[in-house]
């Protein structure tokens, strides 16, 4: 079994007025079916309003399935006792990285969750070290996380994490408050932390950029799955992607209008080296 | 303008002052507080003097960085030099129609001011020198006593930490939604009072809403770092007591009791 | 209408440890009806720079002058000036505050001083402008989504009917088709009532698409200001500044560095689309030996 896995996962926020009668009921999840494996950069699409970010609450128990069936690295989602095994091996990274950060120097931020698990004074520092090591931000270590950019401040939002050390990195929306360079930044950043320390990667986000290094990429719409597949599969769907509010990157779009335009180029190209290869073999 | 106040912000440096015990600096901070009020003479001001000097030289925090922060106060100095002045009774200096400064209300008034200057440049070289989450700790330990008797310390000073970390992000955040609602033609500045009150609510509604957002957000974020109150935490940072803050402790006893003596003996 | 800025300075924390001169020397003229990309990173400047077009920092030296006044003159009306230069800053849903989008959007039209039905009426137009649904006037704000939000907060500012507007990455946030939904009402805006526009926008793509003028700022000064065809030829000067040019540059480039004689000036899929296919067309067109 893979670290995630979900069967008919159902999660519905209930508005109930004044006197507790259900007053409205949105199914904000509808039926996921997940299976992600160990070690794996998976990334997860959908415009906003489509179920993503509710979905990804699941995955570190902030929110509990309604119905179906949710396992985090075998821990069952559903049971109460799980709850810190849960949030101990999927960590979580949030969009909005000012409301993340609790300490007013970086390396006490970083130390916040190992002092949560109870972890001994000198481990604590050891796993702070590493951690902004992993991230390339010990040299920040003594600031204030107000005097840093979004991207430092995200990278120091993973350290958090990764000082707990998770399995599983859960990231939602990372870089849609960030410029390119801060999205940069951060991207670069859990690529390595996949590659290099195996974590598992989540990544929820509307840039299609980020995605293309993905190994497996789900994309939402109203609480669904409807696409599933690598980059490549899925990139070479410009049209469905464009139903669902979302978009290609420039260079697919362009191939794909050369291709309808009569070039023989193959589908899903995903890079601008890719595509002027092509060109150059055509020409 | 709303970024000048320095009151409540860390300065980071490497110095004896910084690195002593947040316990240390709050006792020492409060008996500071107290002395301020134990004399009426000259040589008083002179021992204090002295002590806050000493102190500050020891911190390293540059001087014009504690003075930007009695630009806030600088209102409430004025209203206290100005009742001093004119509403002490006793020998008049100048004269003019029913309006007089008396030689003792100047004597106040200046004695008043510089003891208030003294007092929030005393306070904030604690803030100035101890992270906020150093002071929570500190006074967590401090107050630990009181978890006997039901009070929820550690919660309290969790409170205190996070109110000190957002004051300066919503701090910003007043400003760019009072620049944006300018830029919708608000007025924040003509009016009586009336219309200045209610001139206010396009700024705090949303500063509310945001903060009760943030409040949210990070509530969702401890929570997703296993953050469950008190039990069983560890700390990164301990508070172990070095030699240098039972130097500490000794320089402060001689500081309040030179200014005790100084209050008995002259 | 016309703005000129001429040898301005600004810098924060004058007199402090902190003095950072935010802006360097900017001269300027925003001429009538003009689509104006100002792109740039974080801290480069242009933020400060779009504030001091409607008066809400002032410029520490240097003078702007708004249709040939002087801003800075005491006599100058700068509530006129807000209400014709519209600032809409980034992430403006935020100042959202009123019990539904009707009323919020009347805000500004009341803060002018106009009679209760002039206001209303500029606010039904601003909400039609940008395209919002009339059956969710009455909504309060807070309960629309984030797309819906920030054309409330952008109608909020085209009701004080500007002849400039300005919009602070205008689409911070939002997913792909919200983003285009933005912009091209933007455009479609720009297009039927002849306002200027100041588009601030981290995407090189969006500004090849959409504006004719592009300026780039880097520390405070303005370090190429022309069309974006022109600034993107300056590719690798706009890399060592942390800046880069829309991917397509980056193909048409490449393209014609290995040989394929593609004119690299297209910035816009489009353009692209044409120019590989004029170029593959001509090679057909030889006769063949």
């Amino acid at each position: 079994m893979g670290i995630i896995k979900s069967e008919n996962l159902i999660f519905e926020y209930i508005r109930r007025d004044e006197e507790g009668n259900v007053e409205a009921i949105n199914r904000a999840v509808n039926g996921v079916n997940l299976d992600i494996k160990q070690g794996d950069f998976v990334a997860i699409l959908g415009h906003n309003g489509s179920g993503k970010s509710t979905l990804a609450k699941h995955l570190n128990a902030i929110l509990r399935p309604t119905e179906g069936d949710l396992w985090i690295d075998g821990h069952d989602a559903k049971d109460l006792n799980k709850l810190w095994d849960i949030r101990k091996t999927a960590g979580m990274v949030f969009q909005n990285p000012d409301n993340q950060i609790i300490a007013t120097v970086v390396e006490e931020d970083v130390g916040f969750g190992p002092e949560n698990l109870g972890i001994p004074t000198a481990e604590i520092w050891e796993r702070v070290d590493k951690a902004l090591k992993s991230v390339n931000m010990l040299k920040y270590r003594k600031h204030s996380p107000n005097k840093l950019s979004g991207g430092q401040k995200q990278r120091v939002a993973i350290a958090g994490i990764v000082a707990m050390q998770p399995k599983c990195i859960v990231l939602d929306e990372p870089t849609a408050m960030l410029d390119p360079n801060g999205r940069k930044e951060v991207i670069d950043t859990i690529t390595r932390l996949n590659r290099e320390e195996k974590v598992t990667v989540i990544l929820i986000t509307h840039y299609m950029e980020e995605v293309i290094g993905a190994d497996q990429i789900y994309v939402m719409d109203q609480g669904s799955v409807v696409m599933q597949g690598t980059p490549k599969e899925i990139f070479s769907r410009v049209w469905e992607l464009k139903k669902y509010r979302l978009d290609v990157p420039q260079v697919t779009l362009l191939a794909e209008e050369l291709r309808n335009s009569g070039l023989q180029l193959p589908e899903g190209i995903l890079t601008i080296d890719e595509l002027v290869d092509e060109i150059c073999q055509l020409y | 303008m709303i970024r000048d106040i320095t009151i409540g912000q860390y300065y980071p440096q490497d110095s004896v002052i910084h690195r002593l015990d947040p316990r240390t600096k709050l006792v020492g901070t409060l008996v500071y507080i107290i002395s301020l009020f134990l004399f009426h003479n000259f040589m008083g001001y002179i021992i204090v003097t002295l002590f806050l000097a000493g102190m500050i030289h020891a911190s390293k925090v540059p001087f014009r960085f504690m003075v930007k922060g009695l630009r806030a106060i600088i209102v409430l100095l004025m209203i206290t030099v100005l009742f001093n002045m004119f509403l002490t009774p006793g020998e008049p200096l100048v004269q003019v129609g029913f309006i007089q400064i008396t030689k003792e209300g100047a004597r106040i008034a200046v004695f008043m001011s510089i003891r208030l200057v003294y007092l929030i440049i005393g306070s904030s070289m604690m803030t100035l020198t101890t992270t906020p989450n150093q002071l929570t700790d500190g006074l967590e330990s401090l107050l630990a006593p009181l978890k006997r008797v039901k009070v929820p310390v550690h919660e309290i000073a969790m409170m205190m930490s996070i109110a000190l970390r957002f004051i300066p992000i919503l701090l910003e955040e007043t400003d760019k939604i009072m620049k944006a609602q300018i830029a919708r033609g608000a007025d924040f500045e003509s009016g009586n009072l009336i219309k200045k009150a209610k001139s206010l609510i396009p700024l705090l509604v949303p500063l509310f809403i945001s903060a009760f957002r943030r409040a949210n957000d990070l509530a969702m974020a401890m929570e997703a770092r296993c953050y469950s109150g008190g039990e069983g935490r560890t700390k990164m940072k301990p508070l172990l007591y070095q030699m240098n803050d039972y130097r500490a402790y000794a320089i402060v006893g001689v500081y309040l009791a030179a200014i005790i003596a100084m209050g008995i003996l002259l | 209408m016309s703005i000129i800025l001429d040898k301005v300075n600004y810098i924060y924390g004058s007199g402090t440890a902190y003095e950072i001169m935010a802006l360097k020397d900017i001269n300027l003229v925003i001429e009538d009806g003009q689509f104006i990309g100002i792109i740039g990173h974080t801290g480069s400047g242009k933020s400060t720079l779009i504030q001091h077009l409607n008066g809400l920092i002032k410029a520490t030296s240097g003078g702007i002058y708004y249709n040939g006044e002087d801003i800075s003159d005491s006599d100058f009306d700068k509530k006129k000036l807000r209400s014709k230069v519209g600032l809409v800053f980034q992430y403006p849903e935020h100042q959202l505050f009123e019990v539904n989008v009707f009323e919020d959007v009347c805000f500004g039209p009341r803060n002018l001083g106009l009679t209760e039905k002039e206001a209303q009426l500029r606010a039904f137009e601003a909400l039609r402008m940008v395209g919002f649904d009339e059956e969710l006037f009455y909504q309060s704000p807070f309960e629309l989504s984030g797309g819906q939000k920030r054309r409330v907060a952008i109608a909020g500012v085209l009701a004080m009917k500007p002849e400039v507007l300005i919009l602070d990455e205008p689409t911070a946030g939002l997913d792909p088709r919200g983003r285009d939904e933005i912009l091209d009402q933007i455009k479609k805006l720009h297009e039927t009532t002849n306002m200027s526009v100041i588009l601030v926008s981290h995407s090189m793509e969006d500004v090849a698409k959409y504006v004719s003028r592009l300026i780039v700022m880097n520390q405070g000064q303005i370090m190429f200001d022309d069309t974006p065809k022109e600034v993107f030829r300056h590719y690798k000067k706009l890399e060592e500044i942390g800046l880069a040019a829309p991917q397509v540059t980056y193909i048409m480039n490449q393209l014609n560095e290995k040989g394929i004689p593609v004119n690299t000036n297209a910035t816009t899929i489009e353009e692209a689309k044409e120019e590989i296919l004029r170029v593959f067309h001509n090679r057909k067109d030889e006769p063949s030996f």
